[in-house]
Parts: structure tokens; C-alpha cells; sequence
């Protein structure tokens, strides 16, 4: 069963990774970033609670702020810097 | 593992798998942020309301804050991305804009 869901959230992961590769545009990769790392929480999460084993579940609060400190730093820059990216697709 | 456990694991996998797929296939930014944004915190909850039936209440805990701090946060990401997008294209590129609206009433008054 364990290898049901990890299948589902590798597949969720590689989605996000074609995207991150293909873009068009710079705010999609930062959106599939955001992704594979929820997509890597969901992945931790179950294999916690597969192996019984609790100790990795700090890293899920650590992954999670980083993230949104990395999405915020991604959208100024974003914002002040994509003309040319947006329109080079 | 028990069962309830088990299912709410399966169905975060596969809601994680829809959001990839969202991700992937839809063709406007927007599309693809709306995809991300709101479909990966709902597989994530998801998985976390199994492990912490699977695991007890001290990892609960745990859970519960992970899951607190990416639903505090990870929308308010995918909004300044999206703002982020909205600037950065010129022109009139959407159908109904209301924050272009707004935008022009700001400087009007300015």
C-alpha cells in the first residue's frame, strides 16, 4: 500500500519537474518548485507514518517556511525582472 | 497500518497526483498556479490527518503545526506570484481584471 501512495507523489514530483524544465516563464518553475516540495512534505509525512517512526516530521514545519521564504524572495525578483522572460517564450 | 489511515493516505497521493497533473496540462499561467496553489495544500493535509492517525498524538502535534504553517503560507506565495505575473505582463491580457481596475482608480486619485 506504502508503494501506492509514494508511487502517486513520485509521479505528482515528476510533473512538477517537466514543468520546472519546460517553464514557459520563470513564475511557473518557482510554482513547480513549490510543488515538488509540498509534493516531498506529503512523501516524508507518509513514510512516517508507514514506518511508525516520528522523528523526520520536524523537517515537514522546516520545509514548509523555507519554502514560502523561497516563493516570497522568487516573486519580488519576479516582479521587478521578468519583462524579458515573460515575453521570451 | 490501520485503515482510515490508509485511505486518507491514498486519496492525499492522489490529489497530490491531480495537482501535478493540473501543473502540467493547463495552458495560461494562472491555470497552472490555481492548480498548484490550492490542490497541494488539500493532498498534504490530507496525508498528514493519516500519519497522524497512524502515529499518535504527539506527532499530531507535529502534524498540525506543519500543516498550520504551509496553509498560512503557501497561498499567500501563490498570490504574490500570481500579483507578481499580473505586473510584469503588459497590455490587457485577461478577460475580467479587476486588480488592473483598482490599479487605475489608485492612480487616478494619486
Amino acid at each position: 500500500m506504502f508503494a501506492i501512495v509514494l508511487t502517486g507523489f513520485v509521479i505528482a514530483g515528476m510533473c512538477a519537474g517537466i514543468r520546472l524544465l519546460q517553464g514557459p516563464t520563470l513564475a511557473d518553475r518557482v510554482v513547480a518548485l513549490d510543488v515538488a516540495l509540498v509534493t516531498l512534505m506529503g512523501a516524508v509525512a507518509a513514510r512516517a507514518a508507514e514506518s511508525g517512526d516520528s522523528s523526520y516530521l520536524s523537517l515537514l514545519i522546516v520545509i514548509a517556511i523555507v519554502g514560502f521564504t523561497a516563493t516570497v524572495a522568487a516573486s519580488k525578483f519576479v516582479e521587478s525582472d521578468s519583462r524579458s522572460d515573460l515575453e521570451n517564450h | 497500518m490501520s485503515p482510515i489511515a490508509t485511505v486518507f493516505l491514498l486519496a492525499g497521493s492522489l490529489v497530490a497526483v491531480l495537482a501535478g497533473i493540473g501543473l502540467l496540462k493547463f495552458s495560461t499561467p494562472y491555470a497552472r498556479f490555481h492548480a498548484a496553489g490550492k490542490a497541494s495544500p488539500v493532498a498534504f493535509i490530507l496525508v498528514a490527518v493519516g500519519a497522524g492517525i497512524e502515529l499518535g498524538w504527539a506527532s499530531s502535534a507535529l502534524l498540525f503545526v506543519a500543516v498550520a504553517a504551509m496553509v498560512l503560507t503557501l497561498p499567500v506565495g501563490v498570490h504574490l506570484l500570481f500579483r507578481a505575473v499580473h505586473r510584469a505582463t503588459p497590455g490587457d491580457h485577461l478577460v475580467v481584471d479587476e486588480l488592473r481596475v483598482a490599479e487605475r482608480l489608485i492612480e487616478r486619485n494619486d
